[in-house]
C-alpha cells in the first residue's frame, strides 16, 4: 500500500492526444464548425459596422465599401461566405443528429462529404451571382 | 474518402497529426524526447520500423519514443506479435497490456499510427512505416504502454451500470421479449477498451467532468434495459452540462471503436430521452 500511496503521488506524465491524433473527417468537421461560428461571430461585427456606415452617411459608406473592395477584404468576404455555408450545412446535419437521425458510419462520412461539397458548391454559387 | 465501418484504415488523409505545436498543451513533465534506436539484425531482409512511447517511471526522465527495427520474417502478423517479439527478443522492459489476442478484451488498446485500436486485430502490414505506437490518449502514464485508467473506471461506476429494481425479486430470472432484448444489440458489446474515450476531443478537454463516450453508451445499455426500473433516476443522473451534454457530435468514437459499436448513437438516443421526457 505504501508504495503504492508514493506511486499515486508521483507526477506521471500525461499520454499525449491532439497533438498525435489523427485528424479525420469526424473531428476536422467539428472543429471547422466551432471555428466557422467564431468566425461568423467576428464577422457579425464587421455586417455592424458596414450597415452604421450605410446609415451615417455616403462618405462614411465609401469608405467602408473601399476597405471591403481591397484585396483583404475581398479575402475575408470570401471567407465569410464559405463559413456561412458550412455553418449552415453542418448545422442541418447536427439537427438530424439531434433526431438521434444518420449516425451509422457510412451516413456521418457521406453526409459529412455532402456538407464539404455543399459548401463549397454554395460559395461559388453566391460569388458567381455577386460578379455577374 | 467514404469510411463504411471502423476497421477501414484512412487511406489517403491530407495531415497525420493536427498542425498544433508538439508541446501544445502539454506540462514540462510530458514533453516526448527522442530514445534509443535498436537495429534489426543484420540478417534480416523484411523489415518494419516500430517507432514506441516510452516511459520508465523510476529513471527520473521525461518519456521518449524508441525505434525498433523487426525481421518480418521472424515475427507473427500482428501488431501485438511484434510487441511480444520486442518484448521477448530486444527490449525485455518494454511493457504493454494483453491477454486474449483476439480483440475481445480490449487490453491491448494504443494509440496506433494516430488512431485507437487493438494491437492484436492490427495486422502488421495495415501499419504504416515506421509505425508509430502511442499509450492511450489523455491519460496518466504508468509505464510504456501502460497508462492508469482509474479515473475511467470510477466514471464508469458512476453511472451505476447493474440492474436497479422497485418491485420484488421474482422466484426466478427478470424476463424480457426477444425484442426488448434486441434493444441491446450494439450496446451490450462493449468490452471497455476505452479506445473511444481516449480518442474524444471532449474528454481530452474535460475528462474530470465529462464521462466520455465509453461511460454514456454503458449509461444507455442500462436506459435501454426494459428489465431497468431506474430509468428516471438514471436521466436525472445524467443532466448535466459537463457530464452527457459536453459531447458535441464530434464521432471520433464511432469512427474507432474496435468492436463497430456506435457510442456517438447511444448519447444521440440519451438526449433524446432527455427531451421526450421533458414534453
Amino acid at each position: 500500500m505504501a508504495s503504492a500511496r508514493k506511486l499515486a503521488h508521483d507526477p506521471r506524465p500525461r499520454s499525449p492526444h491532439v497533438q498525435v491524433y489523427r485528424p479525420q473527417l469526424t473531428s476536422v468537421l467539428s472543429f471547422g464548425h466551432r471555428l466557422a461560428g467564431i468566425g461568423l461571430s467576428l464577422g457579425s461585427i464587421a455586417l455592424a459596422v458596414w450597415l452604421i456606415a450605410a446609415a451615417s452617411g455616403a462618405q462614411a459608406y465609401a469608405r467602408v465599401m473601399d476597405l471591403v473592395g481591397s484585396p483583404v477584404g475581398t479575402a475575408l468576404m470570401f471567407v465569410w461566405t464559405y463559413a456561412l455555408f458550412f455553418h449552415l450545412c453542418n448545422g442541418i446535419r447536427h439537427l438530424f443528429w439531434d433526431r438521434a437521425q444518420g449516425f451509422e458510419l457510412r451516413t456521418i462520412y457521406a453526409s459529412g462529404w455532402a456538407v464539404v461539397a455543399a459548401s463549397v458548391v454554395l460559395t461559388l454559387l453566391a460569388w458567381g451571382w455577386a460578379l455577374v | 474518402m467514404l469510411i463504411k465501418s471502423s476497421n477501414q484504415l484512412p487511406r489517403h488523409t491530407l495531415l497525420k497529426r493536427f498542425p498544433v505545436p508538439r508541446r501544445f498543451k502539454t506540462p514540462p513533465a510530458s514533453r516526448i524526447e527522442p530514445g534509443k534506436t535498436w537495429p534489426a539484425p543484420p540478417k534480416a531482409t523484411r523489415t518494419k520500423t516500430l517507432r514506441v512511447y516510452r516511459y520508465e517511471p523510476e529513471s527520473g526522465r521525461n518519456p521518449r519514443i524508441d525505434t525498433f527495427e523487426i525481421d518480418l520474417d521472424d515475427c507473427g502478423p500482428m501488431l501485438l506479435d511484434a510487441l511480444i517479439k520486442i518484448k521477448n527478443e530486444i527490449d525485455p522492459t518494454l511493457t504493454f497490456r494483453r491477454s486474449c489476442r483476439e480483440g475481445v478484451c480490449g487490453s491491448c488498446a494504443m494509440n496506433i499510427d494516430g488512431t485507437n485500436w487493438l494491437a492484436c486485430i492490427r495486422t502488421l502490414a495495415e501499419t504504416e512505416s515506421p509505425t508509430l505506437i502511442y499509450p492511450l490518449n489523455n491519460l496518466p502514464v504508468v509505464k510504456d504502454l501502460v497508462p492508469d485508467q482509474t479515473h475511467l473506471w470510477a466514471q464508469y461506476e458512476a453511472v451505476e451500470p447493474w440492474l436497479k429494481t422497485d418491485t420484488p425479486a421474482p422466484s426466478r430470472e427478470r424476463l424480457q421479449t426477444q425484442e426488448d432484448r434486441a434493444e441491446l444489440d450494439g450496446y451490450y458489446e462493449c468490452i471497455m477498451c476505452f479506445c473511444c474515450t481516449s480518442g474524444c476531443p471532449s474528454h481530452w478537454w474535460n475528462s474530470d467532468r465529462f464521462l466520455g463516450p465509453a461511460v454514456l453508451l454503458q449509461a444507455y445499455r442500462w436506459l435501454a434495459d426494459s428489465r431497468d426500473e431506474a430509468t428516471g433516476e438514471r436521466l436525472d443522473a445524467l443532466e448535466d452540462p459537463f457530464r452527457l451534454y459536453r459531447c458535441h457530435t464530434i464521432l471520433n468514437c464511432t469512427r474507432t471503436c474496435p468492436k463497430g459499436l456506435n457510442p456517438g448513437k447511444a448519447i444521440a438516443e440519451t438526449k433524446r430521452l432527455m427531451l421526450e421526457r421533458r414534453s
